[in-house]
Parts: C-alpha cells; structure tokens; sequence
C-alpha cells in the first residue's frame, strides 16, 4: 500500500510541513512506499535558494534534497498551483514531477496523511 | 452495518486541546467506535496533539479536562495511548527517562501516556484496519 503524505502549508510559518516531512521519511525507513505532494501554498517548499538563515530557521532545500536518499519515491506539485505562486519549472528544485493535484490522483494512493 | 465485520481503529490527533477540536473529536470518534463494536488499537499524538497528554494541563473547573478525560478512557479500554517523541520534546511534553537524558528540572507526561517514535504510527497504519486523523484548525 502506498502513502501519499500532502504538504499544504508553506514552509518556516509553522511546523507542520517539516512534521509531515518526518512522516514521510518514518514510512520510507519502515520500507513503506510514500510520495510527497506538495500543493496549495505548501509549493513554496520546492522554491530553488531559500535563505531562511536570517529568521533563524534551517533550510528546507536540504531536507527535500535528501528525500530520495531516504527512500520518498516522489517529490509532486500541483502544477497550477506552482503557477498561482509564480513559480517556473527552472526555478523548482531537482527532481519534482508536475501534476494535477485532483481525485484522480488520490486514487493511485491506499493511504494519505496530512501533518495538521 | 451491523453484519459487517469490526473496524480496528488507529486514531492519530495532530490538534492540542483548548486550541482545537481535534482531542474531543477523536474522543467522541473513540466512545462511538467502541459501542459499535469496534477496536481501537491505539491512539498517537503528533505534532501539536502531544499536548493532549499533559499532566499539568489546568483548565477552569467548568470546563471539560480533556487530559483526563482521555486518561480515563485509555486506562478503562486498555488502549495504548503515544505521544510522538519528537515532537513531544519541542513542545516542553517529557517523562521521567527523558527528563533525565535532559537534565530538566521536571517530568510532565500524563499516565498512561507514553513516549515514543513515529514508528509507533507506522506499525498502527499497516496493523489497524484504518487510521483516523483529527487535525487542529490549520
């Protein structure tokens, strides 16, 4: 069964996001199948060169970068979304495949969690 | 309904009680499954719901204590109840082993809570017919 963890937050305003990004990697260390969908504000996430040093928080770059490492099978963005928040596709990390975030979708998945 | 085979319930709260409905709702959830004859394999705090299993939670007397109130439910049904370690320690919720590794001047966690990874939640996903989550507002 796989796992489809959703991130509709941005990052650093709170800490779900990050939380629900620690869900993902527990399943992947269980050797559970899981996929990451970020949609909504949560694209703000795959942005390429956040700084966020200066509000003394850790980068999300990182934590994402190491996702496949871990074993997340895939890093997902709601394609209009990215657009809504002005984001191209050179502009988003490595990696991250385009999708439409729809019902149709949730359906490959026997499982989805938000973090809160 | 009443044919059908029973549910085994792995209930997750991610909503802190007095700032949600999450606690109350799963707690409602809870009563309800079990009368229905249904299981409740465990219940696993995270993120903010960690704050469910506090000791030192005070709320007037008029209102609803939810801690013990879930307490005495976990206790009554034999239901292990997990407060996610991580998140746990990042919200001041810690039990005597972890204020020890800690050196904090106090243990605050809530009988019979305990504290424990986010393995708990994985192991309650894939051995519980289904996982219920009760979010805060966010």
């Amino acid at each position: 069964m796989s796992t489809l963890i959703v991130i509709d937050q941005p990052p650093y305003g709170s800490w779900a996001g990050r939380e629900a990004l620690d869900m993902a990697f527990s399943l992947a260390a269980f050797d559970q199948p899981v996929s990451l969908l970020f949609c909504g504000a949560g694209v703000n996430w795959l942005r390429k060169g956040q700084e966020p040093g200066t509000i003394r928080q850790k980068s999300v770059e990182k934590n994402l970068a190491a996702a496949p490492i871990f074993g997340v099978e895939a890093l997902l963005a709601d394609g209009d979304d990215c657009k809504r928040y002005g984001l191209e596709a050179e502009q988003l990390l490595d990696g991250v495949t385009l999708v439409q975030a729809d019902s149709q979708l949730f359906t490959n998945y026997s499982h989805t969690a938000f973090a809160g | 309904m009443q044919d059908s085979t029973p549910f085994s319930f792995t209930l997750v709260i991610t909503g802190a009680p007095y700032s949600s409905q999450a606690p109350q709702s799963a707690l409602s959830f809870a009563a309800a499954a079990i009368k229905a004859g249904h299981r409740v394999d465990r219940v696993f705090l995270y993120g903010d719901g960690v704050q469910l299993a506090s000791a030192l939670a005070s709320p007037p007397s008029d209102e609803p204590q939810w801690p013990r109130e879930w307490s005495t439910f976990l206790e009554e049904h034999g239901i292990p109840g997990v407060a996610c370690i991580a998140s746990a320690l990042r919200r001041g919720l810690v039990d005597e082993g972890e204020q020890k590794r800690y050196e904090l001047p106090a243990s605050n966690l809530r009988a019979p809570f305990t504290i424990a990874g986010l393995g708990e939640w994985v192991e309650g996903r894939m051995s519980s017919s289904r996982t219920v989550y009760f979010h805060g507002s966010d």
